[in-house]
This record gives C-alpha cells, sequence and structure tokens, in this order.
C-alpha cells in the first residue's frame, strides 16, 4: 500500500468516525428527550454504537487493500 | 396526601398521568414517536450508519452547505434585530501544509529516536576526551 493510499484510507476512516459518532450522538439524544426522560445513557450507548462501527469499518478497510473505493463526483452543469 | 416526586409517572392520588388525560398522552407520544421515526428515517435515507465512502462525501457535503448556511441565518438575524455582527479579522494565512508535512515529521523523529544511544555515547566520548585534554 502506498503512502497516499494509507493517508486516503486514513482520511476516510477519521471522517467516518466523525460522521458515525455524531449521528450515534444525535440519535441518542432524540430518544433521550422524546422516550428515555432525559437520562445520559442513550446517548452514551448512542456515541459508542456509533464508534464501534467506525472502528469496524476502519478495520475492514485495512485489511483489504484490494477493495477499491469510487469516488463521489460532482456533475458539471453545462 | 403523598408529596409530589419530579418526574413521577403518578400523581398524589397514585393513578397515572396517562389515565388522567389520555387524549393528551396519545397526543404527546404520536408527537415524540413521529419526531424519532423522522430521525430514524432521516440516518437511513443519508445512509449515516452505511460504509465509509458515503460518510466521508456526506462530510464534504456538510462542509459545503453548512457555512454559507450559518452566514445567510446570521444576516437574516442581524436584517430582522437590526443588531450588527462584530467582524472578526481574517484568520492568518500559513504556508505550512501539515498534512503533507506530517509523514516526513514522523520519520524524522523516529530515525533521531533511533540514533539517539550511539549519538549520546558518542558526544559523551568526545566530551570525556576533551576534559581529558583539558586536565593534563
Amino acid at each position: 500500500m502506498s503512502d497516499s493510499e494509507l493517508g486516503r484510507k486514513w482520511d476516510r476512516c477519521m471522517a467516518d468516525a466523525v460522521v458515525k459518532i455524531g449521528t450515534g450522538f444525535g440519535l441518542g439524544l432524540v430518544f433521550s428527550l422524546t422516550f428515555f426522560k432525559r437520562r445520559m445513557w442513550p446517548l452514551a450507548f448512542g456515541s459508542g454504537m456509533g464508534l464501534g462501527m467506525a472502528y469496524s469499518n476502519c478495520q475492514h478497510d485495512f485489511q483489504a487493500p484490494y477493495l477499491l473505493h469510487g469516488k463521489y463526483v460532482k456533475e458539471q452543469e453545462q | 396526601p403523598r408529596p409530589r416526586v419530579p418526574g413521577a409517572t403518578r400523581d398524589v392520588q397514585g393513578a397515572p398521568r396517562a389515565a388522567r388525560d389520555p387524549a393528551r398522552h396519545k397526543t404527546g407520544f404520536l408527537i415524540k414517536g413521529s419526531v424519532a421515526g423522522g430521525a430514524v428515517y432521516l440516518v437511513y435515507d443519508q445512509e449515516l450508519l452505511g460504509p465509509s465512502d458515503k460518510s466521508q462525501a456526506v462530510l464534504q457535503r456538510a462542509e459545503e452547505v453548512v457555512p454559507p448556511a450559518m452566514y445567510q441565518l446570521s444576516q437574516y438575524v442581524c436584517e430582522q434585530t437590526g443588531l450588527k455582527m462584530p467582524q472578526l479579522p481574517a484568520p492568518p494565512k500559513f504556508n505550512f501544509h501539515f498534512r503533507d508535512t506530517w509523514n516526513s515529521g514522523i520519520l524524522t523523529v523516529m530515525s533521531a529516536l533511533s540514533v539517539a544511544p550511539s549519538k549520546a555515547r558518542e558526544y559523551s566520548r568526545d566530551g570525556w576526551e576533551y576534559l581529558k585534554e583539558r586536565i593534563k
């Protein structure tokens, strides 16, 4: 694996971790406010789940170096 | 009557609050269910908990959309309230690219650590020779 590819994988991992932890925290916040009487455990549960999912994705990414990742390119309006 | 405890689901007579006003309780439950269901659907629709490629794309989209939206919101608030937002000075621009130099920085630090014992031995031997020369 070249250095640039390794750097891109780390970038992807960090972005994925930020999004997943944030999403888990957000969902935990919504459920804490709506159903669980503003307790703290849904936030911790959601954030932990997001962190675990991000870690699992990173692990698969680093252990399968031959899988190609696509890029999303915006369409240019002419 | 028993004292009122904050967060209790029963009133002082012991009846559940839901039994006192079932219509209001059902409406509240529907609203909460809708909000929670909407949040879950939003996460599913945007694939926020999906593969890492999609998460990276979502983050890039958010980086493009959020700052202009925040700026427009602040402009709207200033227009409506008549307040003036303080103009912050532009952040200083550095010509140092941290991400590009991180790898070479790590390599430099690690090579310095690996030669540190031999260099320390060499410098201490040179220092000892120098002291011996001075004492003679």
